[in-house]
């Protein structure tokens, strides 16, 4: 009995084992040794990470409230790649005076949130879901607020709170339409009792969608996400913008697939409308943006509106895509971050125009930035070209042909603005660039796995036929 | 289809608070006196301003006393069901425990339990 849990929900235990370790080692380690607290977790974190890669057959537990299959612990696997990395690039940050203090905080908040993630992915109802969602978001601001000298960190952190607070409970009320159409919370029963036309179930799952669209920081909800973004301190804001948006689009995937399969004719409108809004709008913001944290805010909201060309055709191939691209998304959107970050680091510089010239003096970092640009605008030698690739394909397999015709005008639209950084660190001149400098072993360790990443993940064609493979059996 | 459904969902539900707004305005008497002024406070004049700061020390009290108090919540459940779930049950309810302990003991060496 026992084991057959800890089996199943091997996953989830060990990262809480991590956690609470890190909790007692916070308690009980002298000052002086602190040091050493960091290089174990990211030790344990990376044998976790391995582990999960390891397949497991799936299974039920808690009379069906936790479910748990091969793809979901692949989904958690990949969420689980992109935490290290971030992990890896926190260290420079942490150990910074100020941070060095709540370096163990960070890094439990930072398991605790993947704890909710993982949870939500693996929930066998809307109870569990709704757990998961609020163990998840609760740290997050907690998170958000972490530079607590900084009046914009605590305001990101109360915007962040409230929102999701708000989206909390729109989500909520339209979980409550469908225990009322159905009498049930299982994901298993609900499709059931879902009717071919039922209004009642129309009206709930516009606000389920809204409440998810939200979370995943969707257009006509994405307003939170620039404040919340820019105050952050950046390495929140990097997993905010890659793990905590993976997460939301894997569940929200999950759902769609298992769910609310026969209400195909309803959502796929909504969805397409939400993908044509995401891309589009999150393009014109990002044209106009001189900081480079806002900027790549509002280009991650554009690479959801990518994410969602994965689900308006709901079948195997849509839900391989959406894990591959967010896979190479993860990739290349903490390249750029770690950039951003190593350099804010040392100089504090958040601009667009400070990175003018940066070739001269940092060529390495110049050419991590523009491989992650290229990446994310979706260029060919790069990973980002076949993500896109994949998702375009799956939406024009099912006949959205204007769909994918929009998707490519904006992909043309975002190479304007991810080549506009290019520019500036190649060609702009400048008088007083950014010094030349070295970062620690941790951030080149990181932009190293990235870039390996984002070459090999691409061209390395057994990755997408083993997330399919994975898929097919789901 | 389905969706067109739901525009009668939405004109009712627009309808029905402008509905309540309009006819409350329209039907209410309206007096206006200076006590209707003041903040609400068990019918007796506020003494002093009510922008007050309080000492954040009260949530943090407030809030470790919340967390144990929910904790007897989860305690009751289990102890109702303690015979049918037998070891694995006191097991978890143990590891539950020993996380629960190690967050008072993060608060006391926080200094959380001291007053300031």
């Amino acid at each position: 009995m026992l084991l057959q849990y800890l089996s199943l929900m091997r996953q989830e235990v060990s990262l809480i084992f991590i956690a609470v370790l890190v909790l007692i080692c916070e308690l009980t380690v002298n000052q002086r040794y602190k040091k050493v607290v960091i290089p174990i977790t990211l030790v344990l974190f990376g044998v976790h990470t391995i582990l999960g890669f390891v397949p497991f057959d799936g299974g039920k537990l808690f009379g069906g409230m936790f479910a748990t299959s091969h793809a979901q612990a692949l989904m958690k696997s990949v969420l689980n790649v992109g935490v290290f990395i971030i992990l890896l690039q926190s260290v420079a940050w942490l150990k910074k005076e100020v941070n060095f203090q709540k370096s163990n905080e960070f890094l439990i908040l930072l398991f605790s949130t993947l704890t909710g993630m993982y949870f939500m992915i693996s929930s066998g109802d809307f109870l569990m879901f709704y757990i998961g969602l609020e163990i998840a978001s609760i740290p997050m601001a907690m998170l958000a607020a972490f530079d607590t000298f900084r009046s914009k960190s605590s305001e990101a952190g109360i915007k962040f709170l409230l929102n999701s607070a708000l989206s909390s409970g729109i989500l909520l009320f339209g979980i409550s339409l469908f225990y009322a159409i159905s009498g049930t919370i299982y994901f298993d029963d609900l499709p059931l009792y879902f009717s071919p036309v039922s209004p009642l179930f129309a009206l709930g799952f516009i606000f389920f969608i809204s409440g998810l669209a939200f979370k995943m920081s969707l257009v006509p909800f994405h307003l939170w996400t620039a404040d919340v973004y820019e105050g952050s301190p950046t390495i929140v804001t990097s997993y905010f913008s890659v793990i905590s948006k993976g997460a939301a689009a894997f569940i929200t995937s999950i759902l769609l697939f298992k769910v609310f399969f026969n209400q195909l004719y309803l959502w796929k409108d909504i969805i397409y409308l939400l993908s044509v809004l995401t891309m589009t709008v999150g393009n014109l913001f990002a044209l106009r943006q001189t900081n480079i944290k806002r900027f790549l805010a509002f280009s991650s909201i554009s690479q959801a509106g990518f994410i969602l060309l994965g689900l308006v055709n709901v079948d195997s191939l849509g839900v391989t895509a959406i894990i591959y691209f967010i896979l190479i998304y993860i990739l290349s959107n903490l390249s750029a971050f770690g950039v951003v970050m190593a350099i804010a680091n040392v100089t504090g510089k958040e601009e667009i125009k400070d990175y003018n010239g940066l070739y001269k003096t940092n060529p390495l970092l110049s050419l991590t930035m523009m491989l992650a640009m290229f990446s994310l605008a979706g260029i060919p030698p790069t990973a980002g070209f076949f993500s896109k690739f994949f998702l375009f394909t799956d939406a024009a397999k099912g006949g959205y042909y204007w769909l994918v015709f929009i998707a490519v005008l904006n992909t043309i639209i975002s190479l304007y603005y991810y080549l506009l950084v290019v520019k500036a660190m190649f060609i702009s001149p400048n008088e007083q660039p950014i010094e030349r400098f070295r970062s620690d072993i941790y951030t080149r360790t990181a932009l190293l796995i990235t870039v390996v990443g984002i070459f090999a993940v691409g061209i390395y064609s057994p990755i997408f036929e083993y997330i399919r493979n994975i898929i097919d059996k789901f | 289809m389905s969706t067109q459904i739901l525009i009668p969902f939405f004109i009712t539900a627009v309808f029905l608070v402008a509905a309540g707004i309009t006819l409350a305005y329209m039907l209410s008497p309206k007096s206006f006196n200076l006590q209707k002024q003041e903040p609400y406070e068990c019918g007796i004049p506020t003494v002093g301003v009510t922008w007050l700061q309080f000492n954040v020390g009260y949530y943090t009290f407030a809030l470790l006393f919340l967390i144990f108090d929910v904790e007897t919540v989860f305690l009751f459940p289990w102890a109702v069901v303690m015979k049918q779930i037998g070891l694995v049950g006191l097991v978890e309810i143990l590891i539950f425990f020993f996380i629960l302990v190690l967050g008072l003991a993060y608060a006391w060496k926080k200094h959380a339990l001291v007053w300031q």
